[in-house]
């Protein structure tokens, strides 16, 4: 049985906390870089960036990473993407949907770091589910969602699936 | 009916019909443009001490219901319409407007060219005003002679600390003229509210351990506000989540270097569109603002603009680029007003849940 426990709305809201967060946290938006992990991280992103410039009105770079090449649970033969943004120096905001054993974090990582040598990198997902597999954790966070194994936990953004919601499955 | 007249320092009389009490009044005189929720504009302790005129042509018709009580009885000291409704279906209703205000001996007056007065009044700023049985030299003496207090927030704000208990997060409210909507609406997230008289101390405060501290809105001038305040906001913005509503709003701003203005032209309705700059996003708010932020002093601060009055231009937002800390000048109870702008109660308590490490 699939279950909204997110709305657009609260969403929308999560995003608009995190991006003040960012702010707090970076006294500012100097130098800043945004580097989505595609799919989904890349539109909330997108959607932090929107924010940061209706704010500041500078545009923030934002970049799509792939990382599929760098997954632990693949052979390597995938080609490597490189990344499209420039991270030399910057303090990078790395962009995901769900946190949850922190494999995808430790390939993005691996991503990041040859493409390049970040000033900082700090982690912002929508959703933390908890069930932590290795020693990562977000800086921001939208919504801690504690959930069993078991379950499934769906982010849907507007731009892929058609709407804006949390779904728990 | 009893003839009555509204008189104003500038000599103009205003001829009208009594009802409420049947007592003469002084005050400050403004009007108010929204067309619903006289009970909670005349309750807001805002409004303390001042003559209201509503633009609204008939006002009465929901009668009185203690739900909408923003405060314990009428802060006003007149009330000013054009016509009172004789009839009221409002099934919630406990008594008529009438009965209302003869109970706290409130004089009202109706039957006045409200238009024209508002007019009047829009040329000449805010002015003292009385409501009398005749016009004549005496009254106007007695008027001209009202000295108008600078001691509003001392009069409204609560004389000692007092608990509104739930079972949530631990918000202490600093009140200069709290109105019941800010506790209501905390209420809603089962927050653990303590109120706090304007003259508390930073021990005081931290002795709480607040998860999150309110400066509510409240009547007059904040410079009239001891310094001792605004430091006490420079210390707890760096501790713990905030959030400023009106005067509260005007003082995060003065603590933070920004100054703020009288405006000429005072500003009480809810019919301008606020936008919330981060999200493009219009709402309706509720306003009763006499001050203004001053635009050009925000620069160099370590605030920023987050909401816009597209109407007038003014200020209605700002938050602190370093710590979890913002305010509105609007009123995000919806005491009364459109509910569509509560969101800053949202922000604030979820701002607290997420230091709270929720």
């Amino acid at each position: 049985m699939t279950k909204e426990i997110v709305d657009a709305m609260a969403m929308q809201r999560a995003l608009t906390r995190i991006t003040y967060e960012i702010i707090e946290k970076n006294k500012g938006i100097n130098n800043l870089v945004i580097v989505g992990i595609k799919t989904r991280g890349v539109f909330i992103g997108k959607h932090i960036a929107e924010r940061l410039q209706q704010l500041e009105s500078a545009e923030i770079p934002v970049g799509e990473l792939d990382i599929s090449s760098y997954r632990d649970d693949q052979a390597e033969t995938i080609a490597k993407q490189p990344l499209d943004v420039n991270i030399d120096g910057k303090r990078v905001i790395l962009v995901d949907d769900v946190l949850y054993t922190g494999r995808t974090i430790r390939a993005a990582l691996d991503a990041l770091m040859d493409n390049g040598r970040p000033a900082v990198v700090n982690l912002a997902v929508l959703v933390d589910r908890g069930h932590r597999e290795l020693p990562i954790r977000a800086d921001f966070v939208g919504k801690n969602i504690p959930t069993s194994a078991m379950e499934r936990i769906q982010v849907n953004v507007e731009e892929v699936d058609g709407r804006d919601s949390v779904e728990i499955e | 009916m009893a003839k009555r007249y509204l008189i104003l320092e500038d000599g103009s009389v205003y001829e009208g019909v009594a009802f409420g009490a049947p007592a003469t009044t002084f005050g400050e005189i403004f009007f108010h443009t929204a067309m619903t929720g006289y009970q909670e504009i005349m309750t807001n302790p805002i409004y303390h001490n001042q003559i209201v005129v509503f633009t609204m042509p008939t006002i009465g018709a929901a009668g009185i219901n203690h739900r909408a009580d923003e405060a314990i009885g009428p802060m006003v000291k007149g009330v000013v319409v054009r016509e009172v409704a004789e009839v009221s279906t409002n099934r919630l209703q406990s008594m008529s407007l009438h009965e209302f205000l003869l109970r706290h001996n409130v004089p009202g007056i109706s039957q006045v060219d409200t238009r024209a007065l508002t007019r009047h009044l829009r040329e000449t700023g805010s002015q003292k005003a009385s409501i009398v049985d005749y016009p004549d030299d005496h009254a106007f003496d007695q008027l001209r002679a009202l000295v108008l207090t600078n001691q509003e927030v001392q009069q409204t704000s609560t004389p000692r600390a007092y608990v509104n208990p739930g079972r949530g997060a631990n918000i202490v409210v600093i009140d200069f003229g709290l109105k019941n909507g800010i506790l209501r609406m905390l209420n809603d997230y089962d927050a653990n509210v303590t109120v706090l008289p304007y003259t508390a101390t930073l021990e005081e405060v931290l002795n709480l351990d607040p998860d999150g501290i309110v400066l509510s809105s409240g009547p007059g001038n904040p410079h009239d506000i001891p310094d001792e305040m605004l430091t006490l906001i420079q210390t707890l913005q760096q501790k713990v989540p905030l959030l400023g509503i009106g005067l509260g709003h005007e003082l995060f701003a003065l603590a933070n270097g920004v100054q703020v203005e009288p405006m000429r032209i005072e500003h009480h309705g809810m019919n301008h569109p606020i936008r919330e700059q981060i999200t493009n996003q219009i709402m309706y708010a509720t306003q009763a603002q006499g001050y203004q932020i001053v635009k050009s002093t925000i620069k160099g601060t370590d605030v920023f603009v987050t909401h816009v009055d597209l109407t007038d231009g003014s200020i209605q937002g700002l938050r602190h680029r370093n710590y979890p800390a913002f305010s509105v000048q609007f009123f995000p109870d919806t005491a009364p007003g459109p509910v569509e702008a509560t969101q800053p109660f949202d922000d604030f308590m979820d701002m607290v849940t997420v230091r709270r490490g929720g």
